[in-house]
């Protein structure tokens, strides 16, 4: 296995081999190539959905994290006892509400999907935001994160969670 | 309710058709031994259940099992059949026509984005496209494209017991995209199709992609026979990065997700047009023609 990608959407034009790559660079930063992750590209349509569901919050959203492991502990990777629970969970990628906000904030739809994965699979790893410290801790990771990344690519990637403090 | 249960008639009607030119086959045999001044010409169907229940042939006997009503033989002088069970199947039939009709979204196809060149062929067709000297084409054929109904799916529509309610008829066929770069002697050939569980409009837990490449292979261009010794790269256990490049080659000249909507739009309305034309046909024929 490994990173499962889904493109369930058609308002926006993907480039799938660029996410799954930035997405595999991500993995590796973070030491958790073991593990499976789903990678899901939706419309606003059905994150709304999702979120409607899942948060009772009927609007569409950038990311909806589904962690497998529900208490862990933040940074503290699982130690699984069978191979089918090497698994972090799904990332669900709200890539229409993104490209809006790409558009009105002239950037990169692709490098604005790299960082929304990177917050999403720190939700996977234990990380929230809903007090002022887990924020700061979760910003800390994440600058952590892509700062790796930047190294590694030459890119300038910046956290998402600076952005945004209630949704993801 | 009843253009789904048409519907699922007509998917049947291959095998009540191959017992009928089976059945075909015996009437000779059968006229001539049980052709009677007064009965006129008997079904073989009904002869081979004449068989099960009675001894020896009496040209006069009238089988047991059956009313003289449902098979009184209707003469017209056309030199055909016409039984009672025909009429009715012609009335059922004329029905069934209007009602289809009256459902059909419109009588034109719909367009598909992208400047494709739609060639249509009976129930195939082909979409052309050239991008920058290269030839797309993308072939599909909408017999045997309307997935069936799970019982789920038909729980769920009782649930609402109206007829607007009931689940549209979805043609989601496979399709093969052929690449041809310019002076080239093979075609990059993509044999795709739609997942089932994408076939499921709405649910949350939807989680494939709208469509998915089974095979890749190079092929002769052109109309030429498949080459059953070109090397097929099947994408079950493909490495995910290259299943990526490979769908992102096809998003590149037009097949992507948009394509792959508007191709079941565009197959939907055609495999309809096609079954109206087919009960058409099939009335014509039970009729007196």
């Amino acid at each position: 296995m490994g990173v499962v990608l889904r493109n369930l959407q058609n308002v926006v034009p993907l480039r799938r081999a660029r996410l799954r790559k930035d997405v595999e660079t991500l993995r590796h930063i973070l030491g958790i190539q073991k593990f499976d992750l789903g990678v899901i590209c939706v419309d606003n349509r059905k994150i709304q959905r999702i979120n409607n569901i899942y948060r009772n919050k009927n609007m569409p959203t950038d990311v909806l994290s589904f962690p497998f492991y529900e208490e862990l502990r933040p940074g503290k990777l699982p130690c699984p006892l069978y191979r089918d629970e090497l698994n972090l969970g799904d990332i669900f990628l709200g890539v229409e509400y993104l490209m809006k906000q790409c558009q009105q904030q002239s950037q990169d739809l692709h490098g604005i999907l790299t960082s929304v994965t990177a917050h999403g699979i720190c939700h996977l790893l234990g990380y929230r935001h809903e007090t002022e410290e887990e924020w700061k801790e979760m910003l800390q990771k994440e600058s952590y994160i892509l700062n790796e990344f930047n190294r590694f690519t030459g890119r300038q990637l910046v956290p998402l969670t600076k952005k945004c403090s209630q949704d993801g | 309710m009843l253009k789904y249960f048409s519907r699922a008639v007509s998917t049947a009607v291959g095998i009540s058709t191959t017992t009928m030119f089976s059945a075909r086959a015996l009437q000779p045999l059968t006229r001539s031994t049980l052709c009677s001044p007064n009965s006129g010409t008997i079904r073989p169907f009904s002869r081979s259940l004449w068989m099960l229940s009675h001894n020896g042939a009496a040209s006069v006997y009238r089988p047991k099992l059956f009313s003289s009503k449902g098979f009184t033989p209707v003469s017209c002088g056309c030199g055909s059949l016409h039984t009672d069970g025909d009429k009715a199947f012609g009335d059922f039939l004329s029905d069934e026509i209007k009602e289809e009709k009256k459902i059909q979204k419109s009588n034109t196809l719909p367009k598909m984005s992208g400047g494709w060149e739609l060639q249509q062929n009976g129930t195939e067709a082909k979409l052309i496209r050239t991008i920058s000297g290269e030839k797309v084409t993308v072939t599909f054929n909408v017999n045997n494209s309307v997935p069936p109904k799970f019982e789920e799916e038909a729980e769920q529509a009782q649930g609402q017991k109206s007829a607007e309610n009931e689940p549209d008829i979805v043609s989601s066929p496979n399709f093969v995209v052929e690449v041809t770069k310019q002076a080239a002697k093979h075609s990059l050939v993509f044999d795709c199709h739609y997942p089932e569980d994408e076939a499921s409009h709405g649910e949350v837990e939807e989680e494939s992609d709208i469509f998915a490449i089974r095979e890749v292979s190079f092929q002769p261009e052109g109309d030429v026979e498949w080459k059953e010794t070109a090397y097929t790269l099947n994408t079950d256990s493909l490495d995910w990065a290259l299943y990526d490049h490979l769908m992102d080659f096809l998003a590149d000249r037009g097949v992507d997700n948009t394509f792959a909507d508007e191709l079941i739009e565009l197959s939907t309305a055609m495999e309809h047009h096609e079954y109206i034309k087919f009960l058409e046909d099939l009335s014509g024929f039970v009729k007196c023609n």
